[in-house]
């Protein structure tokens, strides 16, 4: 009691007397597409998503920034997926620190890096890889702290509740509801920068631990990195059922079977990459990714990335985006994905 | 365990209100890892879904330069086409103001073919007279001041008669008519300075 009465008290001086400078803000975008799926016979479709984003947030006389936010969205990877979200968080920051605190995302594969393309070609490829990647769920209730240590960065997630997002008990016992812990640290070191990581779900098997280099390279930058991550096949079987269950709009995507996910066995899965991305000129940006990774089914993939970018001034841009996936998979091959995004 | 984590977390956020830990400012180090994972995806940064969309659409726009320009007119573009020889330039100012916008009222019954105001610079096309189509003359405006000042603009005109066809300089120098046209430049750049004095 003590220790909380103290905390309280430190915390109320951080805050200040008074509010200095509150703000409402809106920031929106919009995206319109068409992507060539991967698959044999597969629809070539066009997609067309807008977000609005509303950005609350305010400045205590001790120079503390709150902030938080709602959005609108109708994701161009669902039909008709109009949705409410935010709410969920708050954050307070300083010029050394930030924390927010509600639904927070752990960081559950660190070093794994390869992945560029968006949404269109991310959710709506087509692909269906049987080679089982990340934490069955890694998002909930808990707290997001990150600050600078000297030059280096420092981030620690706790979420202490994977089954609530705002309201919720922290380390419940009820069945299911499991806390994740993630860490991660970015440390410069000459012409390097180097981040390791690592994570763990209390209640199951579930953890995972990586790293990444980056290094400035002919104009571009070019990161490596290597993650393994020990999975637990029954997590994974629920988050297959579940997602089943939730559909509530018509889903573009194949699905696996119901009931077994991507993983029939307990074991490591790890994942190598690298991507290097580079300026063509002011306006112009391009990326390339690759990745390959093995389960514990022994079921193994690669998979290799391609984005450019063009920024047309005025808040628009357009994309044009490739995949490529081979190796074990339900569906594999190339799927191309182009069109236009605009910031508003 | 977690009183544990809360309290250390607690404890290091109070002692990081200013700057970070040995001096560390947080927000420069996350535009450091913004180079390598990219300002949206950047894990060390919190963002909903819905902003990680609204951050890429900017990121795209704003391109590897990071500013997002104005945007492509199309009139500017079907301009260049029926005109390839017009080069305007349209920037912030960084001459007088006055003398600018007097230079640009003497020349407002020609048409201009470079207008830059970053550099101040005005040429007007060929200027031919319909009673002696054999001659053609430019006039150029150079802003060189920012301040309004008599030396602060000078003007030059060039002419050209035409010879089975092609087009010569003849040479004249048309240091009054030059003159008259700084003068009046200047008039006008005064004139518009005593209005906004009064206003």
């Amino acid at each position: 009691m003590k220790k909380l009465t103290l905390a309280l008290s430190a915390l109320a001086a951080v805050f200040g007397a008074a509010s200095a400078k509150a703000e409402v803000s809106v920031s929106g975008s919009g995206s319109v597409g068409y992507t060539a799926p991967a698959g044999t016979d597969a629809d070539g479709f066009v997609t067309v998503g807008q977000f609005v984003s509303f950005g609350l947030s305010t400045t205590t006389a001790s120079g503390m920034t709150i902030s938080g936010g709602m959005g609108l969205s109708n994701t161009p990877t669902v039909n008709n997926g109009q949705a409410v979200s935010g709410g969920k968080t708050l954050t307070f920051a300083s010029g050394g620190a930030s924390l927010t605190i509600g639904d927070v995302e752990a960081a559950d594969t660190p070093g794994s890096v390869g992945g560029l393309v968006g949404d269109e070609i991310d959710d709506e490829g087509g692909f269906d890889s049987d080679v089982a990647t990340g934490f069955a769920d890694d998002d909930g209730l808990g707290f997001k702290f990150s600050t600078a240590v000297g030059a280096s960065s420092l981030t620690l997630t706790y979420v202490g509740n994977d089954d609530f997002d705002n309201s919720g008990a922290l380390q419940s016992d009820a069945a299911g509801d499991n806390s994740v812990v993630s860490v991660g640290v970015s440390v410069p070191m000459g012409a390097y920068t180097v981040n390791v990581g690592m994570a763990s779900v209390d209640g199951t098997t579930e953890s995972s631990a990586g790293a990444s280099v980056s290094a400035a390279l002919g104009g571009g930058t070019l990161t490596v990195g290597y993650s393994q991550q020990t999975l637990d096949e029954s997590e994974k079987d629920t988050a297959a059922v579940y997602s089943f269950a939730s559909a509530t709009a018509t889903v573009r995507s194949q699905e696996t079977a119901a009931g077994e996910g991507d993983l029939s066995a307990d074991g490591d899965t790890t994942v190598y990459g690298a991507t290097y991305s580079m300026a063509l000129d002011a306006d112009t940006a391009f990326a390339v990714g690759y990745q390959s990774a093995k389960d514990a089914d022994n079921d193994s993939t690669t998979q290799f990335d391609a984005t450019l970018s063009r920024a047309l001034g005025g808040g628009a841009s357009v994309f044009l985006e490739m995949r490529s996936l081979s190796g074990d998979a339900a569906t594999d091959g190339t799927a191309v994905a182009l069109g236009s995004r605009v910031s508003f | 365990m977690l009183k544990s984590l809360i309290s250390l977390v607690l404890v290091l956020f109070v002692t990081s209100c200013s700057q970070g830990i040995m001096g560390g400012n947080i927000e420069k180090n996350l535009e450091a890892t913004d180079k390598i994972y990219g300002r949206c995806d950047n894990p060390y940064r919190s963002m909903t879904n819905v902003e990680k969309e609204i951050c890429r659409g900017k990121v795209a726009a704003a391109g590897p330069d990071g500013k997002i320009d104005d945007p492509i007119s199309l009139n500017d573009i079907f301009d260049r086409f029926n005109n390839p020889n017009k080069n305007i330039v349209y920037g912030g100012l960084s001459v007088n103001q006055y003398l600018w916008q007097g230079s640009l009222f003497v020349l407002e019954n020609y048409p201009l073919q470079t207008v830059d105001s970053q550099g101040g610079f005005i040429s007007t096309d060929w200027i031919i007279s319909k009673d002696d189509p054999s001659r053609r003359c430019q006039i150029k405006i150079n802003v060189i001041s920012q301040d309004l000042i008599s030396t602060g603009v000078k003007t030059k005109l060039i002419c050209q008669e035409k010879d089975n066809d092609q087009w010569y300089p003849d040479n004249t120098i048309l240091v009054e008519e030059e003159k008259k046209i700084t003068l009046t430049i200047l008039e006008k750049a005064q004139e518009l300075s005593n209005l906004a004095d009064l206003s």
